[in-house]
């Protein structure tokens, strides 16, 4: 178990993720696109997302102080704004 | 304390003037210059135009508030990264490109200087303020992308360098290195 945050078009929500924390970064993009068309992410609800909505997106694994296991799939962030 | 602010670009002129109360000595270090564009979503004044952009905040820390910074105008890579760390206890990447984040982040590690970066999405919707130790530096989708200069990112370059602003903050006080994430919806501590 682990939770997948998902942060698109600026808003950002989570949802519990039944799945492997190892599951590929593909997986996540594909569950992703799933949950967030079903309405499954609270917040976060886009019946025509596109399947590759996420596909430039980065998909990092980071453990938390208390040991919950947590996805982040967000866009890049290349800039400092110059 | 001497921290370095790596950039001064949009995030790291607007985190060092919401850093202008610490009590540290600043070094600003950028090789760029200011451009009549920069003044819509950067701090800088029309009086910096054409200025060197470390030297600009340089000076407007000292004729606005009367606070003493180091200006170095040079670019930074890995020829030079250990000697513009050098001293710091502290320093924070503002930079706009993976290869700058990249040498800075291995000089730091050789040198044992904690580093925070803070990084923009291209539409300006997402950001991220993360330590070194958690930190994996994206590249641009594409060469020459937008990279949020416009002024319709002001306000959530606001946010973000508020928030490293903070984050710098609770390190001199207390040596914490909290993460933070920040989209549209709100700013999020992620460590």
């Amino acid at each position: 178990m682990a939770v997948l945050n998902i942060t698109y078009q600026g808003q950002s929500a989570d949802y519990d993720l039944e799945i492997d924390y190892a599951a590929s970064d593909a997986d996540i993009r594909r569950i992703a696109v799933e949950v967030v068309r079903s309405g499954g992410v609270r917040g976060l609800h886009i019946a025509g997302l596109g399947d590759d909505a996420f596909s430039f997106y980065v998909v990092d694994r980071l453990t938390s102080s208390t040991g919950e296991q947590r996805i982040y799939l967000r866009p890049k962030v290349p800039f400092g704004g110059r | 304390m001497r921290i370095v602010f790596c950039g001064v670009g949009a995030l790291g002129s607007t985190a060092v003037l919401c850093c202008r109360n610490l009590d540290a000595e600043l070094r600003l270090v950028d090789f760029d210059r200011v451009e009549s564009k920069n003044l819509s979503a950067q701090w800088f004044v029309k009086q910096s135009v054409g200025k060197n952009k470390a030297e600009a905040v340089r000076l407007q820390l000292g004729n606005f508030y009367g606070i003493k910074a180091e200006a170095l105008g040079v670019r930074l890579g890995a020829h030079n990264a250990a000697q513009l760390l050098d001293g710091c206890a502290l320093a924070v990447d503002c930079f706009d490109n993976a290869d700058s984040r990249v040498a800075l982040s291995e000089a730091a590690r050789a040198r044992g200087v904690p580093l925070v970066h803070a990084a923009l999405a291209a539409d300006g919707s997402f950001a991220l303020v993360r330590w070194d130790e958690r930190f994996v530096p994206d590249r641009e989708d594409a060469a020459g992308q937008a990279t949020c200069e416009g002024g319709e990112h002001l306000p959530m370059i606001g946010v973000v360098a508020a928030t490293l602003a903070r984050t710098i903050q609770d390190f001199v006080r207390t040596g914490a290195r909290h993460d933070s994430m920040v989209s549209l919806s709100g700013t999020t501590r992620t460590a």
